[in-house]
């Protein structure tokens, strides 16, 4: 797997759908659990409230039918630790002692009569006194050296006297912390192991789709035959690489289909024409006279004209459907450059004209040579025909954004308002021009089957401008992208 | 010279006999595969001219075929067709040749006898060159004519090379191109034109013999008698 190519995007939507997914199932399962608690704290809740009730009525008899001799408080006490026993929700508390439960009188005017329980009955009796209780309803009493409330409940008897049960909340509350420890265990244990099946499903789909991608990249105009990778599931993202690669059939198709109406076009044309130039060409050759050999020698020079223009047209009309054929090799356009201004420069020179590059030396590029030969060469004689004798023509070469840039400028008549909207297009051409009106077009079909783009427009002195980008080849640049973006 | 021509169309075929023939070539033609494939097997050429596009078989089928029979005279492509095929490519650095059409006649000849010469290598490099009171040093990129330095720039001695190397013959503007810059381009300015007349103007000093002819429609020929 090719997970050394890290693409920050992909990997990051994995990330975020993960996370997000996490996110998600971890708030519900968090709810749920939330419901869950308060139930069970109800039900527990309600457990003791019904044995506090129960219990302290029982003591109330109890208390009632008991005689108010010495062994009072002995046989309430004695029940009260009995009922203890029965408490529900209890925990083995280490002590022994008994400090869940305490069993209260107080006297009519409010002193302690009994007390049976751990710690001091004055004090659970002033903190009930305060407490506003409820009679018949079992409260919350929190007494103030234990920090564990009490649930108390009270019962008057026939004597002026209350009789308060009171049962620690302290194994309740432990029942509880237990299960809540419990479930947050299981919970991170759940959500941790939820994230990391979902992280790793989707960061496998995702590598799939990024594999996709890269393959699907890869296939330019030059190698429209590759697919995209495909896999035996019968998912989403397999139905995707399915669709893609039908999709690359058919391109490849009407690609293939394109290049076979151009071909047969070319084939169709030139050979009517070669068997014109060679019988123009063998009757040049059996004329003796100057006069007579004018005509053909225009006839020749108008049908290499018509050649020149058929291959173009034909290079516009693929290119405009990103079907141009290329060979590309690494070319030094600076080199290229230099070349085509030594051939061109004396018949500058002759119109007045004088051409400068501006170069910081080798720049490479990763293009067809022919075709780059060509689209200069139709630069350079748009510049020769249209531009007015003292004119400058200046080219400059630089690096911009891992593209190749060359600069043409002139201080000419620049482009004219009417042809400006429709540089682009084919056939158009200024009104003096004598060209077929291919120029520009060919030049942008060229720049854009390489990856590049052109620019063209009047400077603000008026003359014309013009830029072409084209990729750098992948030595030269910092990182070539893989399949050259096309904008 | 034995030469065998396959090609179909029966236009370019029978003025490309006459020409061939007025050459010096002798020349049979075949308008298809199948009938190439017997001529080239019984008759021993020494050089081919096949056409891509044949009736029956692709061109390259059938260099690819011819090749496996042990014909081993070098091959001149012609194609009609827009791209060039990779394995046009792979014959052309197998030693053969390749021409798109239309084409000059001039330069049609020329490939021939490239063609011929690499198969035929004569003897080693020379250092000068000869053609009637012009002369080159090679080694040293200098040219006079009578005796007499001309004052040449690095490319305008390559070009005059190229012309001496031809003497005699016509080279077309394109065939310039190629040879001289290194591009196969069809410029419709007079680019070419220019250095020649440039190249006029220091060789053909006042008084001496014109040896730059322009032969309008055709190229220019440097004279050598």
């Amino acid at each position: 797997m090719s997970s050394r190519i890290d693409n920050p995007k992909i990997r990051s939507a994995a990330w975020r759908i993960s996370l997000w997914a996490t996110l998600a199932f971890a708030f519900g399962t968090m709810i749920v659990f939330v419901f869950l608690h308060r139930f069970i704290a109800d039900d527990i809740k309600n457990r003791s409230d019904a044995w506090i009730t129960g219990e302290v009525e029982v003591l109330g008899d109890v208390a009632e039918r008991t005689p108010k001799d010495a062994l009072y408080s002995r046989v309430v006490g004695e029940v009260a630790e009995l009922a203890e026993k029965e408490i529900p929700n209890k925990l083995r508390s280490g002590s022994g002692s008994n400090d869940s439960v305490f069993f209260l009188q107080a006297g009519a005017d409010g002193s302690l009569k009994l007390w049976v329980g751990a710690g001091s009955g004055q004090n659970t009796l002033d903190a009930i006194q305060k407490t506003n209780m409820l009679l018949d309803q079992p409260t919350d009493v929190r007494v103030s050296e234990s920090a564990v409330p009490f649930r108390v409940a009270s019962v008057r008897i026939d004597d002026g006297s209350r009789i308060y049960l009171g049962l620690s909340e302290r194994d309740e509350l432990r029942v509880l912390r237990s299960l809540r420890l419990r479930f947050f265990l299981l919970w991170l244990l759940i959500v941790l192991f939820g994230f990391t099946i979902v992280f790793s499903t989707t960061r496998r789909m995702l590598s799939h789709v990024r594999r996709i991608t890269e393959a699907a990249s890869r296939i330019g105009h030059s190698d429209l035959n590759a697919r995209v990778p495909t896999t035996e599931r019968n998912d989403e993202v397999a139905q995707l690489a399915l669709t893609l690669n039908r999709m690359l059939d058919r391109i490849e198709n009407s690609m293939h289909q394109l290049h076979t109406i151009t071909d047969s076009l070319a084939h169709d044309l030139r050979s009517p024409l070669t068997a014109i130039r060679g019988k123009l060409e063998m009757s040049l050759s059996a004329v003796a006279q100057i006069e007579q050999a004018e005509p053909i020698v225009s006839a020749i020079e108008e049908l290499d004209r018509l050649t020149e223009f058929l291959n173009q047209s034909l290079d516009v009309a693929e290119a405009k459907a990103d079907a141009l054929r290329l060979a590309p090799s690494e070319i030094d356009l600076n080199e290229l450059l230099r070349v085509m201004i030594d051939l061109y420069e004396p018949s500058m020179a002759e119109k007045g004209l004088q051409i400068t590059l501006r170069s910081a030396g080798p720049l490479n590029v990763q293009a067809d040579a022919a075709l780059i030969h060509r689209m200069i060469a139709n630069l350079f004689d748009n510049e020769l025909k249209h531009l007015p004798a003292a004119c400058t023509v200046t080219i400059q070469l630089q690096t911009e954004d891992d593209m190749a840039s060359l600069l043409l400028e002139d201080d000419g008549p620049g482009f004219t308002s009417e042809v400006i909207p429709y540089l682009f297009e084919r056939r158009v051409k200024g009104r003096e021009s004598n060209g077929h009106g291919l120029g520009l077009a060919f030049i942008d079909a060229v720049a854009r089957a390489h990856g590049g783009a052109v620019t063209a427009h009047n400077c603000e002195r008026g003359g014309a401008y013009i830029a072409i980008t084209l990729p750098l080849a992948p030595s030269d640049g910092i990182e070539s992208p893989a399949g050259s973006a096309r904008g | 010279m034995r030469l065998l021509l396959v090609e179909d169309e029966l236009d370019i075929q029978s003025f490309l006999i006459r020409s061939l023939e007025e050459a010096g070539y002798q020349v049979e033609a075949a308008a298809d595969g199948k009938t190439a494939e017997r001529l080239a097997i019984d008759g021993a050429f020494d050089i081919l001219i096949v056409d891509l596009g044949l009736p029956d078989q692709d061109g390259i089928s059938l260099i690819l075929r011819l090749r496996q029979l042990g014909v081993k005279a070098p091959v001149l492509i012609l194609s009609a067709r827009r791209s060039v095929d990779d394995r046009v490519r792979g014959l052309e650095q197998g030693g053969d040749d390749y021409l798109t059409k239309p084409f000059a006649l001039a330069e049609l000849l020329a490939r021939l006898r490239n063609l011929l010469k690499r198969n035929n290598p004569v003897g080693s490099e020379t250092t000068r060159l000869r053609v009637l009171d012009l002369e080159l040093d090679l080694l040293r990129r200098e040219a006079s004519r009578s005796g007499q330095m001309l004052q040449l720039t690095p490319q305008e001695f390559v070009l005059l090379e190229y012309f001496c190397r031809n003497a005699g013959r016509v080279v077309t503007r394109s065939m310039i191109l190629d040879k001289v810059w290194g591009m196969r381009i069809q410029p419709d300015t007079n680019v070419v034109d220019v250095h020649i007349y440039r190249l006029r103007g220091k060789v053909d000093g006042k008084g001496q013999q014109p040896l730059i002819r322009t032969l309008r429609g055709v190229g220019y020929v440097l004279k050598d008698r």
